[in-house]
């Protein structure tokens, strides 16, 4: 097997190219108002599209490009005097440092490709059922087959792919039924694992959270969603239980993801239910907290029911990666 | 034809800005008459942009700044007001609300009388807190419920036999004596239905509850109808009603999927192409009129002029010449002769022949009406078209097989 000896072989290329883009924007070779594509990233960082995703997500959580009206995101935030700037990113000349460079282009373990294989196989489920094929996994990652079966192996353990009984590979497909499932058992143990939190709960960041809220427009119900399982439910003394949470919770959330980018606008609505429960987290007895998420679970379940309706509309042509193969 | 500029104006007429309402829908509402009469009435422009279900559900509910008022079912509304393409219809601003009938406002005829299975459309009529639909009233509804009507399936009564002895069965769309002459409606919240009666009709399978299926009956259904496939049951899907009246026309369809305005159409097989009355109930469904979410202002006042004279009865009269119900009867019935509302409301024997939306004759003196009265078809409701809670699911499986049915045929 071949190791690469650059360390940050081992980092998640979203990471990688995060760290480029936010060093371009630091150093100014990225202006403000300059518009960031997909496409063309992907060219400069000779990666798919999906690591390049992942990373304007992370700039974008830090405040370092922004949504506007049209394609793509603006460098800076997009305000009344900023004219967007439409350029080939080729042009500018990027810094990109040779180990970022190198590694980049190194495939050397699971972990290095494990998100955006893991982004494409939740999405794809919503489509119907696939097949994985080991070899044309690895042809497109362009890894060797030991790292194609420790992503897969990490898949399987995550609840995101099984074996069939002919041994293939499947993901999917995600139905309604397979959604109620998720959030029955979320809504059974997020209550309790919160419950058992209690104690432990970071009460500062909360009500720092929840100070926030009003005089800072640019809080978002994943902001307050974070919170929530960060240093609620998550503090719990039981590492098993909220392990289980976190891997329930990850074909949901991927999904969800997966429904933006095609299209479907953002589930909303939620700061005020967000802002309702951390307020009970943080100033009431915890009994009233756990029954109030309870609530707010069933309500998101039903609303994503919903939303699973609506993919029906999308035509399935040119939505998922080589490598899966419709059963 | 070019004809000459009048020249006897000295001035220029002054300049007004057209005033133009555009309305998405499918080949059920857009008719030429309705354009018409409504233009004439509403003095402003009105443009109709047509497409079936499938293209127009998904472009109204991807692209709705490309229409102002989306005339389509209440079964769909699962998937345009989930993507955010509507805004509420305030009921306050429709005249005519309280004539509208129980069938929508409670799901049946009456309060005591049965409702069907599935999307009755009163389970999607009333906004409710958070943005859902549901039953429960409350002064916004997501569409003005306008025409509707109790569908079945078509048949050869040279292969099925005609006179009171029949007993139209949903199960023909499977029998055997039908084998290679069999279509049905590609539309997975519809022929997908029609598909299901047939398979419980003819004791193949059994749903706990065919208006919200599990994934295993789903599959079974798919298996169902794979295997029929391949012993070479069907010949063919349709779209829309043009494409079923060739079929029928074409007499290599013994037994079909039907819309009502497809018998209008017929001409060689009128005399033995018939609509059933099954013994089972009808496949309904209900349409109505909803409201871009971009409107502001004077073209929301538009659209809500447009949505009124719907309503006003001139278009009831229209639709009820197609065989569809209008929601509010009782206007639709002063635009009508009485012939006509005695035939297509009261199941009467048609004392004359009888003119369809195009003013062509549709029915001849003397026939009647499969299935009777207005409310004795309405009571027959066994299931509304629907968007079941896998509907991503039978909405993909459905389509794998229409296009094995089509292959097929081409091949």
């Amino acid at each position: 097997m071949i190791r690469s000896a650059n360390p940050l072989a081992q980092e998640p290329r979203y990471e990688l190219i995060a760290r480029v883009l936010r060093d371009n924007i630091v150093a100014g070779t990225l202006p403000q108002g300059f518009v960031l594509l997909e496409g063309p990233i992907a060219t400069v960082m000779q990666t798919s599209r999906v690591p390049v995703q992942a990373a304007l997500r992370q700039l974008l959580d830090d405040g370092l490009i922004s949504r506007f009206d049209g394609r793509g995101y603006l460098v800076g935030s997009a305000t009344a005097e900023v004219t967007p700037t439409r350029r080939d990113i080729r042009e500018l000349e990027l810094t990109i440092p040779p180990m970022v460079d190198d590694a980049l282009q190194t495939r050397g373990t699971w972990r290095h490709v494990y998100d955006e294989v893991e982004e494409e196989v939740a999405s794809c489920q919503i489509f119907g059922e696939f097949r994985i094929v080991e070899t044309e996994l690895a042809d497109h990652l362009g890894v060797s087959r030991t790292v194609v079966r420790d992503v897969l192996a990490r898949l399987q353990e995550r609840g995101l792919i099984r074996k069939s009984a002919t041994s293939h590979w499947i993901a999917g497909p995600l139905t309604a039924r397979t959604v109620s499932e998720k959030f029955e058992l979320r809504g059974i143990v997020e209550p309790a694992a919160l419950r058992l939190a209690a104690p432990h709960i970071r009460y500062a960041e909360v009500e720092a959270l929840l100070d926030r809220i009003g005089s800072d427009p640019a809080i978002t119900p994943q902001d307050m969603g974070d919170v929530l399982m960060e240093h609620c439910i998550a503090q719990a003394p039981n590492t098993a239980l909220v392990e289980m949470i976190r891997s329930n919770r990850l074909l949901l959330s991927a999904v969800d993801r997966a429904l933006i980018r095609l299209g479907l606008p953002p589930d909303e609505d939620t700061i005020e239910q967000y802002q309702t429960l951390l307020d009970l987290i943080s100033r009431h007895p915890i009994d009233s907290a756990c029954e109030y998420l309870r609530d707010h679970l069933s309500i998101t379940a039903r609303r994503y029911l919903a939303r699973m309706k609506i993919v029906a509309v999308i035509p399935e042509a040119g939505a998922f990666a080589p490598y899966l193969s419709p059963q | 034809m070019y004809k000459a500029e009048d020249q006897t104006q000295l001035a220029a007429p002054p300049v007004v800005n057209r005033r133009i309402l555009r309305v998405l829908g499918t080949s059920i509402t857009l008719l030429q008459s309705v354009r018409d009469q409504a233009r004439a009435d509403l003095g402003f422009d009105i443009v109709f942009e047509q497409m079936d279900f499938l293209d127009c559900q998904r472009q109204a509910a991807m692209r709705p700044d490309g229409y102002d008022v989306y005339e389509q079912c209440f079964h769909n509304l699962d998937i345009v007001w989930f993507w955010g393409a509507l805004q509420p219809i305030d009921i306050a601003r429709i005249a005519e609300w309280n004539g509208i009938s129980d069938l929508v406002k409670l799901g049946g005829l009456s309060k005591y009388a049965g409702r069907g299975r599935g999307d009755a459309p009163v389970k999607k009529l009333y906004i409710q807190p958070g943005g859902f639909l549901g039953s429960k009233p409350s002064r916004h509804i997501s569409m003005l419920p306008t025409v509707h009507n109790m569908d079945s399936f078509g048949f050869d009564a040279r292969v099925f036999g005609a006179g009171q002895d029949v007993r139209p069965s949903w199960a023909w769309l499977l029998d055997r004596r039908a084998k290679g002459r069999i279509a049905l409606v590609d539309e997975p919240a519809i022929g997908f239905f029609d598909a299901a009666l047939a398979a419980e009709a003819s004791g193949e399978l059994e749903f706990a509850d065919i208006g919200n299926m599990t994934i295993d009956e789903i599959n079974a259904l798919m298996k169902l109808l794979e295997r029929k496939r391949t012993e070479g049951y069907f010949c063919a899907t349709w779209r829309d009603g043009d494409e079923a009246a060739a079929l029928a026309e074409g007499g290599g369809v013994a037994v079909q999927s039907m819309w009502s305005p497809v018998y209008g159409k017929l001409r060689n097989s009128k005399a033995h192409f018939i609509e059933a009355a099954p013994i089972e109930g009808y496949r309904a469904w209900h349409g109505g009129a909803s409201l871009s979410r971009h409107l502001r202002g004077a073209e929301l006042d538009m659209a809500y002029d447009y949505l009124n004279w719907w309503l006003s009865g001139f278009a009831g009269a229209v639709m009820a010449r197609q065989g569809y119900y209008i929601s509010n009867p009782a206007r639709a019935r002063d635009h009508l002769l009485p012939e006509e509302w005695d035939y297509w409301y009261e199941g009467a024997v048609a004392a004359r022949d009888l003119a369809g939306p195009t003013g062509d004759v549709v029915v001849k003196a003397g026939s009647r009406r499969a299935g009777g009265t207005y409310t004795d078809r309405a009571r027959q409701i066994v299931i509304w078209n629907t968007v079941m809670d896998e509907y991503n699911y039978a909405a993909r499986a459905w389509d794998r097989f229409v296009r094995r049915v089509q292959e097929r045929g081409e091949a």
